[in-house]
């Protein structure tokens, strides 16, 4: 007989929600107990795998082919060469590993786990797995594994690059072997000619300055913010991998981030007013330009665990016995907002699993609200117009600005006599600006100043030094005045061009 | 250490940081660059022409006192030729607005504009404190959103305005997009960050202090010491706004312009052509003429539960198959009154300065 007490309250005595719904059997073969809950579904170990090899296919290949037709698992075939970044952290390590069982012939995880080797090829002899010779390419040559090494930025940080490369040759080892190429790069590289000369083409000689590594913390420590470093080193990140990916004639460029970490991505770039490339956060096509001068062909940006989220990976790696190195995950300390992001959004997830798809299923639906007429020179993201206009009628720092005479404003009631104007640092000509070049995002991240003080900045450094894609982007851009639409062939940047393009972003004049 | 020089005019002591920049600036900079920026946003988005008749939405809290007080000032120093009303909401709940009313009240005097305080209890037949003692402290900001907002267009109605201005800041705009990518709302997202929204039937729309920080408008408020009630509502806050407004706050703390730039991705981005096919088509609510999403509107399908004993049938579904069940609504069923568009002169006589 139960001892309930037929006085207390019946909601009081409800059980908590249960994790999983229903049953503890897997829900997809409904056999076997289940080893893992996703989203309230319980599955077993066996359809775990697929699962997540599944989704993975589904968000890569459909972008493999130059045009997304016909019937694709057939006919896979890219355009060109294969890059894989891999930062060391979670999501990349899992994804090259399913790279590398997908695509190159790595033992599944079907021969790794409990059951035996299947008799037939698994997929059909159609599949690429299962092809041999020239046909199972479905990128041209060696695909490249590709890690930058961010340990130049914050002094004290561990170099990651044996142990990433170690990763990496790992692959070599296994039974079929197979190689990667491994390109190891410094974060410093986009201040070093050397690595530049290698990728693109020498349209100007930047000021003889000091090593990479010191023009890399200079430009650092002139930037206003914790976020601003964060997402300053996030971009030189991204373009390295880009203009390397482009001197190897890939195709794809493949990251590791997974569905957590692409909604922390999003809402920290709607955050930082990157509302206007939102959807590059998910998928994007670049063209850089090559040693030549060119265009390249378009490098297809792929994010093929987009719909994998963070607990997955770590299942993956942990049933597999995958190494994690770790990164340096500089998120800008507590007071950067990539970590704010970063708490606010693990913090949803657990309490409301659904809320890291939500976010991205969102920002799916959003495009652009208008077209781009150019792109920034320091992301080399679409670039909106009328930005800086935008600025100073949202935030008036200056009675001497253009739009605010021009719009009929009386003078301020205290200014009504003075005779004088107030004087304001002369503002160089806007043809020699970079600020009519940049994003709003990265206009943000080189002058939005925190309420708490600024960054420790050097005092010694009159001039800021830029990734050389920038000074060689620069050298190309036709002038405002020059409306005969030709472009400068070859300009040396000076030390005080260099300062006049910046002036109005270095803040440690004041 | 000697003192900073105004950051703008170069000339007068620095007293404020300003919020939104971070700069160093004067008194009477501040003002007139708050001032300045409130017009911008006026013009840029063409809100006005000569002659307009606008309601100011007034709660008596900080953003309507500041903005009843900016609009007519701008309103005289650039020459709108603006008509300007002030419209309050009374909800109906005790100790709440009360205060808050007096403020509005005292806003008539000194701007000198006519008052209309239109009350839920005059015009659906409940006040606030009726309901929640009917449907309990959950859910109740369900039936406060619902029928405030065909309140004030209900007033602004009876007002004959043109235009109804609210004192929603870049705070309030900067949550909303936030808060609509992590519920999905797309269709509330692609209209969250326009400064005026009209639907066909209904009377405009518009935030003038779309770009005004909350900060600066305290501030503001503080300096011109213009008196206003801070109360927060006495029934449960919204525990999901409640999130990202926190977020919102630490984000604005790691970087001041982090309010400003979210609503610029707000602007720069919309939902795509293909999604928005699918989206609901607004028609109009078969029982009291309001704009809605589907045949009965949301402030009547409330209404209906509260006077049929089942409240919750406005918020769940289950609830909703319940009260369908019990059959259709009885033909004695009290209702909102049905709404008319402005046309010609004012409905209702309005409160004009003793």
């Amino acid at each position: 007989m139960s001892c309930e007490n037929p006085s207390v309250d019946k909601d009081a005595l409800m059980a908590r929600r249960p994790k999983f719904d229903k049953t503890k059997q897997c829900v997809k073969c409904k056999e076997r107990t289940g080893n893992v809950v996703i989203r309230h579904a319980v599955y077993c170990k066996s359809c775990f795998f697929p699962l997540i090899s599944t989704r993975f296919r589904k968000s890569l290949e459909p972008s493999v082919n130059p045009t997304p037709d016909g019937p694709r698992r057939k006919a896979l075939k890219a355009s060109g060469s294969l890059l894989v970044g891999l930062s060391g952290g979670l999501g990349s390590t899992v994804m090259l590993d399913l790279v590398a069982k997908t695509y190159f012939g790595a033992p599944s995880v079907a021969d790794l786990g409990e059951e035996a080797p299947p008799s037939k090829p698994k997929g059909g002899k159609e599949h690429p797995r299962n092809m041999t010779g020239k046909d199972s390419e479905i990128w041209r040559g060696v695909p490249a594994v590709c890690y930058v090494e961010v340990c130049g930025a914050f002094p004290g940080a561990e170099d990651r690059t044996e142990r990433v490369r170690q990763v990496v040759e790992s692959y070599a080892t296994t039974s079929p072997p197979f190689a990667f190429d491994f390109i190891p790069l410094r974060l410093e590289d986009a201040f070093d000619l050397e690595w530049w000369k290698g990728v693109g083409e020498l349209l100007f000689t930047p000021p003889p300055s000091s090593t990479p590594i010191l023009a890399l913390q200079a430009y650092l420590s002139s930037l206003p913010t914790q976020t601003a470093i964060h997402s300053a080193t996030q971009t030189l990140v991204r373009l390295l991998l880009l203009y390397t990916a482009a001197s190897r004639r890939a195709s794809h460029v493949l990251l590791g981030t997974s569905l957590t970490s692409l909604s922390v991505n999003l809402i920290s770039g709607i955050a930082q007013g990157a509302g206007f490339s939102v959807a590059e956060e998910a998928m994007e096509e670049w063209r850089g330009e090559g040693k030549s001068g060119e265009l390249t062909p378009p490098i297809r940006i792929v994010r093929p665990l987009r719909d994998v989220g963070m607990k997955e990976c770590a299942i993956w790696a942990w049933w597999c016995g995958l190494r994690i190195v770790g990164r340096e995950r500089y998120l800008g300390g507590t007071q950067g907002i990539g970590s704010l992001t970063r708490n606010f959004i693990t913090g949803l997830e657990r309490d409301y699993p659904a809320t890291v798809s939500t976010i991205a299923r969102t920002c799916a639906k959003l495009t652009p609200k208008e077209g781009s007429d150019g792109v920034c020179l320091l992301c080399q993201r679409p670039a909106q117009h009328g930005v800086q206009e935008w600025k100073s009628r949202t935030s008036i720092r200056s009675y001497n600005h253009a739009s605010f005479s021009s719009s009929g404003h009386e003078r301020p009631p205290h200014l009504a006599n003075a005779t004088d104007r107030p004087q304001h640092r002369t503002e160089p000509s806007p043809s020699s600006h970079l600020t009519p070049h940049l994003c709003y995002a990265c206009h943000t991240t080189l002058t939005s100043r925190s309420s708490r003080g600024n960054v420790k900045q050097t005092s010694d450094s009159k001039v800021v030094p830029l990734p050389l894609w920038v000074g060689a982007s620069l050298s190309l851009v036709p002038t405002s005045e020059d409306s005969s639409g030709e472009v400068w062939a070859t300009r040396r940047m000076g030390d005080g061009e260099m300062k006049a393009a910046i002036g109005d972003l270095l803040l440690n004049d004041s | 250490m000697a003192p900073q020089t105004c950051a703008i005019c170069q000339k007068a002591k620095a007293m404020v940081k300003r919020p939104k920049t971070g700069e160093q600036i004067c008194r009477e900079c501040f003002f007139y660059v708050f001032e300045t920026e409130v017009h911008n946003t006026i013009t840029q988005a063409n809100l006005f022409k000569p002659g307009d008749r606008v309601a100011i939405g007034a709660s008596g809290g900080k953003d309507s006192t500041v903005l009843a007080y900016v609009m007519k000032m701008l309103n005289e120093r650039y020459q709108y030729g603006l008509e300007l009303f002030l419209l309050s909401i009374d909800e109906g709940i005790t100790g709440y607005r009360d205060d808050s009313l007096e403020t509005v009240k005292r806003n008539q005097q000194q701007y000198d504009m006519p008052l209309k305080i239109l009350s839920y209890d005059e015009l659906y037949g409940w006040t606030m404190d009726a309901i929640v003692s009917q449907v309990g402290r959950k859910n109740n900001c369900t039936f406060c959103g619902v029928f405030r907002r065909q309140a004030l267009d209900r007033g602004a109605a009876m007002l004959n305005v043109d235009h109804i201005v609210t004192g929603h800041n870049a705070d309030d705009i900067a949550e909303t997009v936030l808060m609509n990518i992590m519920r999905g709302d797309i269709a509330r997202l692609g209209r969250c960050t326009s400064i005026c929204t009209q639907g066909e039937d209904t009377i405009r729309r518009s935030k003038p202090f779309k770009y005004a920080y909350e900060k600066e408008i305290v501030m503001y408020a503080y300096f011109k010491k213009l008196d206003y009630f801070s109360t927060e509502c006495i029934y449960s806050p919204d525990a999901y706004r409640g999130h990202a407004r926190v977020f919102l706050k630490d984000l604005e703390a790691a970087r001041p312009s982090a309010i400003i730039d979210i609503i610029h991705s707000g602007e720069a981005f919309e939902v795509r052509e293909e999604v928005k096919a699918t989206q609901r088509v607004q028609q109009v609510c078969q029982r009291c003429g309001y704009m809605s999403s589907n045949a009965l509107c949301k402030a009547c399908t409330l209404l209906e539960g509260l006077e049929r004993g089942m409240a919750n049938s406005g918020i769940t579904d289950r609830a909703r198959k319940k009260l369908d069940a019990e059959g259709p609504a009885p033909d004695n069923l009290r209702t909102i009154p049905f709404f008319k568009p402005p046309s010609g002169g004012p409905l209702i006589a309005i409160e004009s300065v003793s």
